[in-house]
């Protein structure tokens, strides 16, 4: 009995202090985010948004911003495309060299990025790639498509082929069959799948720091020159306002989810 | 104004009726790596027939079925519906209707949106559609469910609306790969006298798979029994039990009691069948009736069906022999009791003995 609660115990405090390592920046990054010193001061003395005002008025950070996003949206186009094409190929098809395509689809995830990013950097800077918004949206999405692969191929695995078989049999095509049985079928794996690749794209440092400039940087290639240069609590600002929309985005799937179970539930 | 007397179903049903077209298998084979699915079989479906492969697991009918809806392609051989060779046709444009064992139903959609689904394919007008859906519904006892999701229905329920589904646009054969399989006893009796009403109603080619021997002497016109890819019998379920021509045939369709060897006078590749109905005991050294064959054993079990009773009785090389008989007979067996067991020889058929390994 005691040692039955010395376990339960010992085993929450190390939830705690997991979650806590966890979260612990943010309790850093929000307050420092209103502080009203010039630099990155913990704890804040003064409350002040003039690093969120700095923010807006500074055109290096907005149009960083919305290079991200612009990068951002393709990436999770063309990554869902070409993921959810892969992660078919890899499941449904029978052809010889297999394991070879499924470890060629995947291998941006476990080649080191830095490698990533400097062979690239090589080649981009002669055919002049660098510094472009087609660039950096090549290269992450070749980050990309693994997440959607795995999600959609995961999908794939558990959907029932029958609901084609049938489809067919009722006098559909295979192009009909899958946009009106499989897709809608997989939608949840391949909607989480554009999640991960915007995120992918959204959060990539390493291999942008080679391919940005001062022409055409992205959000977090900016924060990292933010700190690394002058150390502009401008950073701590930027970085709570993503925290909030990451939140955000998480809580509309989580919300979306929930309606869904509910709405079914209903016509019950 | 005539009454109409006929009840909503059957009228829902006989405008959907189709017209039966036949299917002829030709020669078809199919092989994966070093066994063979199907093996070389050639069997002509009639029009409007309803025709059920048999076989035990493994037997390949499910690969049969799945070479006449088009889903596999056979190495050699050939399918024609209705005098047509589909053998190159994908499944989409062969019009068959198809029903599986766990249902297939659409899990995004509504019930409704599920039998509406070949209409749509099929570029009919709405009005037609909605009509046709509730027709359909209607002929499975579901029209007032056509709202719910699929996962909202019991077994039975989304079978029948598999049914509807693949009847609804009046397809030239249905083929059903084991449709009650999932289903428990009672509701698998319910719906195979269901399916049996709507292929009577309907008029439509039915090719129905099943490894449950009771179920296809119960709903088919004609019985094809497959045994390792191969087919060994076709016939109506009269003629395969009372006339099987193999002793497999004779253990896989109702029970059976099977003689083999020299001292029962049966050749060597040969084996003696006696159906268990045939059978009557007698006391031992009582007189029998002239000219039956006889064999001395012992009762050892006696079961109680409400119609009847089923004895096995063990014989002296140690096998055991079954019969069935009327509750009140002569003899009232009971086990430890020495009987004479007994047949005419008209109920005792010599058949190829087909199971030797
Ligand atoms: N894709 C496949 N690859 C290899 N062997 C297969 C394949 N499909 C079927 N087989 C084999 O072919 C044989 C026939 O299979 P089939 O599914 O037609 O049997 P069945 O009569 O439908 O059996 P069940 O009653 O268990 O459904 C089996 O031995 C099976 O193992
Ligand atoms: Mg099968």
């Amino acid at each position: 009995m005691n040692t039955k609660l010395l376990c339960r115990g010992s085993l929450v405090v190390l939830v705690v202090l997991t979650a806590l390592y966890l979260v612990a920046p943010v309790f850093f990054v929000i307050p420092t985010s209103f502080n009203d010193s010039s630099f990155l001061e913990f704890p804040p003395k003064a409350f002040s948004t003039r690093w969120y005002e700095a923010y807006f008025q500074d055109p290096a950070w907005i149009n960083a911003t919305l290079n991200s996003l612009q990068i951002g949206v393709w990436v999770t186009i063309l990554s869902v495309i070409l993921g959810t094409a892969a992660a078919l190929a890899m499941v449904r098809g029978r052809y010889p060299v297999k394991a070879l395509v499924s470890g060629l689809v995947l291998a941006p995830v476990l080649v080191p990025y830095v490698i990533i990013g400097l062979a690239v950097y090589a080649v981009f800077l002669k055919i002049g790639l660098t510094q472009s918004i087609l660039g950096f949206v090549l290269v992450h999405t070749a980050l990309a498509v693994p997440f959607v692969v795995i999600n959609v191929s995961a999908a794939l695995v558990s959907f029932d082929e029958r609901l084609e078989m049938a489809a067919m049999s009722l006098g559909a095509n295979r192009v009909t069959t899958f946009l009106r049985i499989t897709l809608p079928c997989i939608a949840p794996s391949v909607a989480a799948g554009a999640l991960f690749a915007f995120i992918t794209s959204f959060d990539e440092v390493v291999t942008s720091v080679f391919l940005a400039g001062p022409d055409v940087s992205t959000l977090p290639v900016q924060m990292w020159s933010g700190v690394r240069v002058q150390i502009d609590p401008t950073v701590a600002a930027v970085s709570t306002m993503l925290l909030l929309v990451t939140l955000a985005l998480f809580a509309s799937a989580g919300l979306v989810r929930l309606f869904r179970a509910r709405r079914l539930a209903k016509v019950a | 104004m005539s009454q109409n007397t006929s009840t909503s179903t059957s009228t829902s049903t006989s405008a959907l009726a189709g017209t039966g077209v036949s299917i002829d298998i030709r020669n078809v084979v199919k092989r994966y790596k070093s066994m063979t699915a199907v093996d070389d079989v050639s069997l002509s479906i009639e029009p409007g027939e309803f025709l059920t492969l048999l076989g035990s697991s493994g037997s390949g009918k499910s690969t049969l079925l799945n070479i006449i809806a088009g889903f596999i392609s056979a190495d050699s051989g050939a399918i024609e519906v209705g005098g047509k060779d589909l053998t190159k046709v994908p499944p989409y444009r062969r019009d068959l209707g198809m029903v599986f064992q766990h249902y297939a139903l659409f899990p995004h959609m509504s019930v409704w949106d599920n039998v509406a689904f070949p209409l749509k394919r099929r570029r009919i007008s709405k009005a037609q559609v909605a009509e046709r859906v509730q027709r359909a519904l209607d002929v499975v006892e579901l029209g007032h469910l056509g709202k719910r999701r699929p996962t909202q229905l019991s077994g039975g329920q989304q079978q029948r609306v598999a049914l509807a589904r693949a009847i609804v646009f009046q397809p030239q054969a249905l083929l059903m790969d084991e449709p009650l399989g999932a289903l428990d006893k009672r509701l698998r009796e319910q719906l195979q006298l269901e399916i049996k009403r709507l292929h009577r109603e309907l008029g439509t080619t039915f090719v129905f798979v099943t490894h449950d021997q009771e179920e296809a002497l119960a709903m088919s016109d004609r019985i094809a029994v497959l045994r390792d890819g191969a087919l060994v019998q076709v016939g109506t379920p009269v003629e395969l039990y009372e006339r099987p021509a193999s002793r497999y045939t004779a253990e896989f369709l109702g029970e059976s009691n099977i003689f083999t060897g020299r001292n029962h006078g049966v050749d060597e590749g040969s084996a003696l069948v006696v159906r268990p109905e045939h059978v009557r005991l007698s006391a031992v050294g009582s007189a029998l009736p002239t000219g039956h064959n006889a064999v001395d054993g012992v009762v050892r079990e006696v079961v109680y069906l409400g119609s009847g009773l089923r004895v096995e009785v063990a014989l002296p090389d140690g096998r055991h022999l079954i019969t069935r008989s009327e509750v009140r007979g002569a003899l009232t067996p009971s086990p430890g009791l020495p009987v004479a067991a007994h047949w005419h020889p008209e109920h005792a058929l010599v058949v190829r003995d087909d199971t030797a390994a």
